[in-house]
């Protein structure tokens, strides 16, 4: 009872409840969708103490039984218990213990913009490679799907630059008038390709994923999915 | 001064040390990666605790216990409700009594279920079918050949479309109509025929079939995604052109996004040569 | 340097190249942009310097804003005669609250020309206050106020910082002295309308159709969960990617290696984790029968637990609790790049043989798609995420295209319930091109005919899904 049949009731009762404000302007339904979000992210930072929990036992373990690559758990644990200190407690921070967590010339900060920021900057930017190789893949696609959406991607890439115009501009100098209109109309191509199929499909996908959710939420408002829950013994 | 120079030099070495991935995994990767992990935990629960914990729940509701003492009621004293759950969700810690952390769970799935009920009902659903909702063909007052580029394509291809699922509808392999092949082909003639008149009507006169395709795409696209029929015959000719227009808007979104993936790998080498290496100035 | 070069060195071929060719195209853009840039400035004179004598607003109405939750009361005006759409004098208008008829008026906001309301967000409910409008003309003149003019302007008129306009001269370079403008009546002053008191709603009258709609939808998935939970059959279809799922897991159980489980890199207050998690116990299931191994490194704490306790009542209902282990789910970090760095790394090292990613993924979808990829792995994807659809389609051997990512834990789930929730999606799906339909045949008409009529129906079908 207590296990399982509460939380579906709380399950039914927040949503429920959380639908029905939405049609509710007053006072204290109003807000209570912001409401939720701001419960939401109190509850998470007590979450984190799992998690953070959970990152500390798995590198301790790692170094006590000298798994392969143990060495770079102390790194793992360092890095994370320098910057948990240095948020935690402001080391550094020019307005002591009041200032703002990440103040200028503070130790959070330094880490922050000389580690924190090239490692996050670089990973984002391995995106370049990997959106090669992507492409590289589509292009030896042999199905109508991957070749439809190829030479859509190739006319939008093209589109997107000045090299259409350039390339124009070359076979008009060389005499070519018809290469040269047909590249010229590239950019016009691209519009198109925004404005009109590309929208079509944007539509039918965001109106399925609408009905997936509204399915999906009352799944969940009415206890008929309750995975999430999990197991009905300890 | 001294201080920037080494953190230039250790983002650059961190820097090499995750692009050295792309060669293979290596020590030098694994070392930048832990560095990431432990370090980016320990940013996000130092940051969560500042701005979640204390600028959104002390903040507010130390002041409420306070007044609370003083007999009145503050309105954020309801935030102890998000501290008990918080503490709830911590019961995780103690096995006996764990499954009490399924209450707050409910809460928060309840919220998200909800909410995104009505968000998406109203965001997706309801807006984008009120914006589908055109006239499929219009007839402007004139159309230049050059600014109408795009709508004679829209035309052409709309004619072409409609003659392919013709053809898939008629004579593809999963095709249910149940006609012999002489009558089938007679109708795709006529059909033909008309799709040409179309065509060359539509190349001499000012018309617009752009909201048709729109139409067209996004109800092939919801056919698409229909689950209580197979996708046989008619409805399989539909959705096929439906997943040509996904291809399509994949396709578009794909293209539209290598340009700003290359910018930041251009950022990136920007930062060796010009802050750290010097090489460019 | 050096390192650089070898890992292009070392690179693919064939992707360099792709590479080096958009880096090249994407320079071009850049050239292309800074030449627009230079090349868009060119400068306007400014006329002589006058100060206009400007026809107040007429007809200010005031009333309690509609449909809200109080403190809020909405004004509107017909244009003053001299703020015409083209070479109008006015520039802005600016309102005027006090609690009585006659004196006691302080600033309470700012619109600007051609806007014809304005709304007050800052009232107390129950009180009751008058309105006027004050209508400013354009600066024409080179003349503008110094520092030592304006200050003392602000500290006559302190509304204006308390309104977030930091510097009056936006509204007193028209004049020299704003305080005489407004009792000399050098500017146009509207006749003074109220009283009015705002209050709140208790329902939204403008969400009816929202209501309706969402109804209407709501009702049909219910009842058909209903009527399945009767016992009625229900034809569902099948789904390529879901076939594949018991495929993956069976061949990573073949080649004695492990599954890699993504459930996308956002929170249990979004939907898409919640159905990633909802997955995640069908083939849980699954996995346990199989006696395969589950890795599940995630990037949230309440994900961890979530996907623990799931997980847990899998093997549990799988008959095998003995093998389940809290380490079969472990938590990385919440930074984003910082957890796709992780992964990258489990998955080069451990070598899955299968890996899913079901849930919202950002740009790091493609990283891992293509770092799994590379190791060979067979790989499932589903999302919701409309701009990392075309990545994992491109990437991955199977993709949930947003709505088939919902639909999924019920279809694996084979409850008749579950399914019958499907059954109600389709009747959302019909209903909502029934309407399209029918809307584009009314637009078509009143297009094609010109007919005042069907234009009217048209707008009427438009206007219920206008929210």
């Amino acid at each position: 009872m207590w296990r399982r049949t509460v939380p579906i009731m709380i399950t039914f009762f927040v949503g429920t409840v959380l639908v029905v404000a939405e049609f509710i302007p007053h006072k204290p339904f109003g807000n209570l969708g912001e409401d939720f979000s701001l419960y939401f992210d109190i509850i998470a930072v007590f979450a984190f103490i799992l998690g953070g929990g959970n990152l500390c036992r798995v590198h301790f373990s790692k170094i006590y039984r000298g798994k392969t690559d143990w060495q770079f758990s102390i790194v793992t644990l360092l890095g994370f218990f320098v910057m948990l200190a240095a948020g935690l407690f402001k080391i550094g921070n020019p307005m002591g213990i009041q200032g703002d967590v990440t103040a200028a010339g503070s130790l959070f900060a330094d880490l922050y913009d000389s580690i924190f920021t090239p490692l996050q900057g670089t990973m984002y930017a391995l995106l370049a490679f990997f959106v090669a190789s992507a492409s590289y893949r589509a292009f030896r696609a042999k199905n109508i799907d991957a070749s439809i959406l190829l030479i859509a991607a190739f006319v939008i890439l093209l589109g997107r630059t000045p090299a259409p115009s350039l390339i124009a501009d070359f076979f008009a100098g060389a005499g070519i008038g018809f290469m040269a209109t047909a590249f010229n109309f590239v950019p016009t191509l691209t519009d198109w390709i925004m404005d009109v199929p590309n929208l079509a499909g944007q539509r039918a996908i965001l109106i399925g994923i609408a009905l997936g959710v509204i399915s999906m939420a009352l799944r969940l408002i009415l206890g008929v999915e309750r995975t999430y829950l999990g197991a009905d013994s300890k | 001064m001294d201080s920037n120079i080494v953190g230039v030099w250790i983002a650059a070495f961190l820097t090499l040390g995750i692009m050295s991935f792309l060669y293979k995994d290596n020590p030098w990767y694994k070392f930048s990666e832990a560095i990431f992990v432990g370090l980016s935990a320990g940013y996000w629960f130092a940051s969560l605790f500042w701005q979640s914990l204390h600028a959104k729940f002390w903040t507010n509701w130390s002041p409420a216990v306070q007044s609370l003492f003083q007999g009145q009621f503050d309105y954020n004293l309801l935030y102890t409700g998000a501290g008990i759950l918080g503490l709830m969700m911590l019961l995780r810690l103690v096995p006996p009594i764990g499954w009490i952390s399924r209450w707050p769970l409910s809460v928060v799935v309840g919220g998200t279920a909800g909410l995104y009920l009505i968000n998406y009902l109203v965001s997706n659903a309801i807006r984008q079918i009120g914006s589908t909702i055109q006239p499929a063909v219009t007839f402007p007052e004139s159309i230049g050949w050059v600014q109408s580029g795009g709508v004679i394509i829209g035309n052409v291809l709309v004619f072409a479309v409609l003659l392919v699922s013709l053809g898939f509808i008629l004579f593809g392999r999963s095709s249910t109509i149940d006609l012999p092949t002489p009558t089938k082909l007679f109708f795709f003639l006529i059909a033909l025929v008309a799709c040409g008149l179309g065509t060359f009507y539509s190349l001499s006169m000012p018309l617009n079939l752009t909201g048709l395709i729109i139409f067209m795409g996004v109800f092939c696209g919801l056919i698409y995604f229909f689950f209580s029929k197979e996708h046989t015959g008619f409805f399989g000719g539909a959705a096929t052109v439906g997943t040509w227009f996904l291809m399509v808007t994949f396709g578009a979104s794909f293209g539209y996004t290598v340009m700003s993936r290359m910018s930041l790998l251009i950022g990136r080498i920007d930062f060796l040569l010009v802050e750290w290496l010097k090489v460019v100035k | 340097m050096c390192g650089l070069f070898c890992v292009w060195k070392m690179l693919k071929l064939k992707v360099a190249i792709f590479t080096l060719l958009f880096l090249l195209l994407s320079c071009f853009s850049a050239v292309a942009q800074t030449e627009e840039e230079i090349s868009d400035t060119t400068a306007s004179e400014e006329p002589s310097y006058r100060i206009p004598k400007l026809a107040p607003v007429t007809n200010l109405e005031v009333q309690d804003s509609p449909d809200d939750a109080g403190g809020e009361i909405e004004l509107t005006w017909k244009l003053s005669a001299d703020d015409t759409e083209d070479n109008g004098l006015v520039s802005k208008y600016v309102i005027l609250r006090s609690q009585n008829r006659t004196s006691d008026f302080h600033i309470v906001g700012v619109a600007n020309h051609q806007d014809t309301s304005y709304i007050d967000k800052g009232t107390q409910d129950g009180t009751e206050y008058y309105y006027k409008v004050v209508t400013f003309p354009k600066y024409e003149g080179e003349v503008r106020l110094t520092r030592e003019e304006i200050d003392p302007l602000m500290d006559e008129f302190p509304e204006f910082t308390e309104l977030g306009i930091k510097d009056v001269s936006m509204l007193a370079e028209y004049d020299r002295n704003l305080a005489a403008a407004f009792i000399d009546e050098i500017l146009g002053i509207s006749a003074v309308a109220g009283p009015v008191k705002s209050s709140a709603q208790w329902f939204n009258s403008k969400d009816l159709d929202t209501f309706i709609i969402g109804l209407v939808i709501c009702t049909s998935v219910v009842i058909f969960i209903g009527l399945a939970r009767g016992g009625r059959k229900l034809f569902l279809r099948r789904i390529g990617g879901l076939q594949a799922i018991e495929n993956a897991i069976g061949r990573a159980t073949e080649m004695g290696k492990s599954i890699l489980f993504i459930p996308g890199i956002q929170d249990m207050d979004d939907v898409q984790t919640v159905a990633g998690i909802t997955i995640l116990g069908r083939i849980a299931k699954t996995i346990a029968e199989y006696d395969t191994k589950i890795n599940m490194p995630v990037s949230r704490s309440i994900v961890m637990t979530t996907a623990r306790e799931t997980i847990k009542e899998a093997y549990l209902s799988a008959g095998r609790p003995d093998a389940y282990s809290d380490d079969m789910v472990h938590y990385i970090t919440d930074e984003q790049f910082g957890y796709v760095a992780a992964v990258d790394g489990i998955m080069v090292r451990e070598k899955p043989a299968t890996c899913f990613y079901l849930g919202a993924f950002f740009a790091e979808s493609l990283i891992m798609a293509e770092t799994g990829n590379s190791i060979g792995a067979i790989q499932i994807a589903g999302t919701a995420m409309p701009a990392q659809l075309p990545f994992f389609v491109a990437a991955c051997d199977y993709t949930l295209i947003g709505e088939e990512l919902f639909a999924a834990s019920a279809y694996l789930s084979g409850e008749p319930k579950q399914l019958g929730s499907l059954k109600g999606q389709d009747v959302g799906k019909v209903i909502a091109m029934v309407f399209i339909i029918v809307g584009t045949a009314f637009a078509t008409l009143a297009a094609v005919t010109g007919s005042e009529t069907f234009l009217e129906i048209t707008n009427m079908i438009k206007s219920w899904f206008s929210a």
